[in-house]
Parts: structure tokens; sequence; C-alpha cells
């Protein structure tokens, strides 16, 4: 089951739901609306997935910063999101999909106990000026079977990108460790 | 948790869910398939601005169809007035359109509580791909919700055919 707003909200209060900073005006009928932290990486060059990839850091500057098709930009929440009992599915906003901006590379689900700025996968389909601390995307909250299975304050996954407080680059080479 | 196929026709029939033409053929175990709409909308300009408002014009669909091209972003709308006010309406493409590289929303594909109208899809092909009014393009899901609703009032509320982004309406309200 999703999270109403009027839940999500409720969960905040009561410390099931972490969003930090949290504003009432953010909230959607059944979403909350996040914004866009000020670094952005770029990892110039050919990836390899079993090489840790090079990055370069870009800060967007006030007058915003076009980013560019066929490059992949991490971007970061400006909030730091989490819950230890509703699952959390970072997507993106209509009125940006509407200007092309991906927000997540077919990878929105959040894992239940991690407690972070979350990392965006930034594409466009053209050209796209966009800004520091815009509201760019979406979370909502998912009412997971089973809770009572997980052991409490469960944060073992991921393994590596939970204590990340900006945009993390991929670990993806950990796979063939 | 997921509506299935026949509880959506159900929920169609006693109002709880609007599909506006509601065709039981495009009912899937646990989807709705919906149709393109003819009216293609695309941004004037190649470089777009989140701050601004972004000119659009409109391309209408023939029967011949259209070829949708990498570098261009296309929103299109779906054929059916799509919503509820009991359950979350989720977008996705078939499984037969990602098999041709096209994407149908870009990473929004949670539609708000109470929003009802045609809704607008974002198009973006991988290689060119031509596409044909009418095709069956997508399919919705409907999700239980937990907790008080609030309906959606926003910008895009009883959307014909593709709406352009407001998000320009952000940074004047801020």
């Amino acid at each position: 089951m999703i999270l109403t707003g009027s839940k999500i909200e409720t969960e905040v209060a009561k410390g099931h739901i972490k969003i930090d900073p949290f504003d009432k005006q953010l909230v959607n009928p059944n979403s909350y609306n996040y914004r866009l932290g000020d670094q952005l990486l770029v990892m110039p060059g050919l990836i390899d997935a079993k090489q840790q990839p090079k990055t370069q850091e870009i800060r967007i500057p006030e007058e915003g910063y076009v980013l560019q098709p066929n490059t992949i930009y991490l971007g970061y929440t400006y909030e730091s999101i989490g819950s230890d009992l509703y699952v959390p599915s970072l997507i993106g906003r209509s009125s940006l999909g509407r200007l092309g901006l991906f927000l997540q590379i077919t990878a929105d689900l959040g894992n239940l106990g991690t407690y972070h700025k979350w990392t965006l996968e930034l594409k466009v389909v053209q050209p796209l000026r966009v800004y520091h601390k815009m509201r760019i995307g979406q979370v909502s909250f998912w009412k997971p079977d089973g809770i009572e299975m997980l052991e409490k304050g469960y944060t073992k996954l991921p393994d590596n990108y939970a204590k990340y407080s900006m945009s993390a680059p991929s670990q993806v080479k950990k796979f063939f460790e | 948790m997921i509506l299935t196929g026949p509880h959506i026709q159900q929920q169609v029939e006693s109002g709880s869910i609007v599909i506006e033409p509601f065709d039981p053929h495009l009912i899937n175990p646990n989807s709705y398939d919906f149709r393109l709409g003819n009216t293609l909308m695309v941004y004037e300009d190649h470089i777009l601005d989140s701050k601004k408002i972004n000119p659009t014009k409109i391309i209408t669909l023939t029967d011949e169809g259209y070829t949708l091209q990498p570098d261009t972003l296309y929103l299109g709308h779906t054929q059916e007035v799509i919503g509820s006010e009991t359950y979350v309406p989720i977008i996705r493409g078939k499984s037969s359109t990602g098999r041709v590289g096209l994407f149908v929303h870009i990473t929004a594909d949670l539609i708000d509580i109470g929003s009802i109208g045609q809704v607008t899809l974002m198009l973006h092909a991988v290689q060119p791909l031509t596409v044909y009014p009418g095709m069956r393009i997508g399919q919705v899901t409907f999700w239980k919700t937990l907790g008080d609703i609030q309906l959606y009032q926003g910008k895009y509320q009883g959307s014909v055919g593709p709406m352009s982004s407001q998000v320009y309406k952000d940074f004047v309200a801020s």
C-alpha cells in the first residue's frame, strides 16, 4: 500500500519517516517533493563496470547549470530521507519529466532502514538548465509485508552507500569481487 | 497492494476508477492498456530551462504514423481520461513498446490521487521509432492507499491533450 500525503506527514511527526529538512508545502496527495543538492558528479571517458569510475565534480552556480544529453550526472537530494517502516521509492516529477529529465535510471527503489541524502541519476533528452534547491523529484513510501521479520535498526544493506551525504559514485565493481 | 484486472473493471463500473472510454478488451491480469492520442507536442527550442516558459508546437498524428527521433522529447497523451479518487494510478510502458526502445514516461509514473484527465505521456525513443494514433502504448495500474486522502488540486487537473511543464511556476512561488 502507498502512503497518502497526510499519512506521510503524520509518520514524519511520529519519527517513523525521516525527511530533513521537512516542509509541509512539499507534500503531495501521495508523495513528497525533494529538492536538488548543489553538487553533480560526471564520469568522463569510458566507464568499465569492473573499475572504479573516475569522477569530476560540478557545483551548480546561482544561474543554474545546463545538463547535456548522453551524459549521466549524479546529483543528490537536498534532504536526508529514510524510514525503518516504509519502503521509499524515489522518482521524478511530472513537471520535470515533461522537460525530459530522468531522475533515476530504472532504480527507484530504496532500502528500508537507510537514511541519507539519496544519489540521483540525472539524464536529459534535450539540454536542460536546472537550479540548486529546485523541487526536482518526488519520493513515495510503501508499507511492506513482513516488517516484523527485520531486526530493529536494520542497516545492513546497502553496504557502502548509506554513509554518503553527497552524490555517491557507483560501487558496481564490488559485484565482481 | 495492486488491483487485479477484474477488480479494475469492477471499480470502473462502480465509478471509483475513471477510464473513459473503457474497453474490457484492454484489461490485463493486473493493469489496463491505454492508447496513444493523436496529438504530440514538442518544444520549439532545443535547450530548455526549468525556470522559464518553454514555447511549444503541436504535431497532429495521422494514420501513416510519425517517427520519433532519439534527440527530441515528445509529449503525447492518452486517448482515455484516467484517474481515481480512491486508488493511486501508476503508468508504465508495455513490454511490447519497451522492447522497441520507447519510454512513455520519464521517471514520473506516479499519478496523484484525485487527478483525472488525459495523462500526458513523455515519449523518448532510444532509436527512431514510428508510432501511430490509437495504438496501445502503455498500461495503468491502480494501488490501494494507506492514510487519509486529500485529492489533487494541482496545475495539471483535467488535462486534455498533452500539457507542457508548468514547473516555472515553482520559481515564481518561492
